[in-house]
């Protein structure tokens, strides 16, 4: 994450300073650094909800019914996973990806990734499952793309609801590559 | 079948509200202070998530704002060629994994600078509605977390995003 951010920023400069437009470059800044606290306030309403909402999941039981429902599937994606909240939580961020609840998935993501940190010991290793997580997260299907129809309708499209379908192939196709690839990458490293 | 898909999105949310509370009530749970707790947990994690979202956010526009994201359009133009992506789709692949909100506004100009239905304006709809801003994801989600090592989450997230752009090029020819 060092090399990454550090290189965004430099990589940034240095062309702001090519193109000289320094003045656009720091204007965009300045105004990212408010648009980022905007964002957070926003999501710390949204946060606050679902959090709220999953620790009544979590006293009435219902987090472990639904975990156990699951459990083959967390099994072959997860095999080191044994928490049930942990596991609920993730589902539900799944859940929200899949049906487009935007920024609560990303609530309950960031909720999961902290406890497979407790459960990792705070490593500055990342295990197995954090690395599955991630790649599940980033090319989860979404089972109806909200706003990219929005869009499309506002824009005058005949059939603005037409890219439902081919979305969905789309998202199947991605996630089963990531799921492949991660797999492979888990079983190439464990060998010695 | 898109109508039916578009009804059980829009009511996940109000659906899972509801059976949750109503399964706590059934099992007797004092729901409102839970409710409260709960709340109390969710904010102070947004807090803490701030800082990371300040530094990503400012990643991302250093990369926008300096021009240096029309740099590397021309010098992937090449590849795309070769995989019969159009020109006009090569700056929305780009963007889409550092820029959520970015994308979505570049998707709107190619639409309507290409037309929705076409072929071009489809695919960008696709691409935008499949995939994911993968940069911001691994920064904020391990930003959270102790891990300065992240192993390989960025190449599986990477290969994932690859697959995605390519399959919404090759399915969008054959709709």
């Amino acid at each position: 994450m060092n090399y990454i951010w550090a290189g965004m920023i430099f990589v940034g400069v240095f062309f702001s300073i090519i193109n000289n437009n320094l003045s656009a470059f720091t204007d965009g800044l300045l105004n990212s650094c408010s648009e980022a606290v905007e964002f957070v306030i926003g999501l710390s309403g949204i946060m606050a909800v679902w959090c709220g909402i999953m620790k009544i999941a979590e006293k009435s039981g219902l987090i472990d019914a639904a975990a156990h429902k699951v459990m083959p599937l967390i099994k072959f994606l997860f095999p080191k996973e044994r928490n049930s909240e942990t596991i609920a939580i993730m589902l539900m961020s799944f859940m929200a990806n899949i049906f487009g609840a935007g920024n609560s998935a990303t609530v309950f993501s960031l909720k999961a990734m902290e406890r497979l940190d407790i459960e990792n010991h705070y490593s500055d290793t990342a295990s197995d499952t954090m690395c599955m997580f991630l790649a599940l997260n980033m090319s989860m299907i979404q089972l109806v793309p909200i706003t990219v129809i929005k869009i499309r309708s506002q824009l005058g499209s005949t059939d603005s609801a037409s890219i439902i379908i081919p979305s969905i192939i789309v998202g199947l196709i991605s996630m089963v590559a990531s799921v492949i690839a991660c797999k492979y990458f888990e079983r190439k490293q464990s060998k010695p | 079948m898109s109508q039916l898909l578009s009804t059980i999105s829009y009511a996940f949310i109000p659906g899972i509200i509801s059976l949750v509370i109503l399964y706590g009530l059934y099992k007797h749970v004092s729901i409102y202070d839970c409710f409260i707790e709960g709340a109390k947990d969710g904010l102070k994690s947004a807090v803490e998530i701030m800082p990371f979202i300040i530094a990503i956010f400012i990643g991302i526009e250093a990369l926008v704002s300096s021009g240096a994201m029309k740099f590397f359009e021309t010098i992937f133009s090449p590849v795309f060629s070769v995989l019969h992506i159009p020109k006009e789709l090569i700056s929305l692949i780009l963007l889409r994994p550092v820029s959520g909100s970015g994308s979505l506004v570049l998707m709107e100009r190619i639409m309507s600078d290409n037309g929705v239905d076409t072929f071009v304006g489809k695919c960008s709809a696709i691409m935008v509605g499949t995939c994911e801003t993968i940069f911001y994801v691994l920064a904020l989600y391990f930003g959270v977390t102790a891990v300065k090592k992240m192993r390989h989450a960025f190449a599986a997230g990477m290969i994932g995003y690859i697959v995605s752009v390519l399959a919404s090029v090759y399915i969008c020819k054959f709709m």
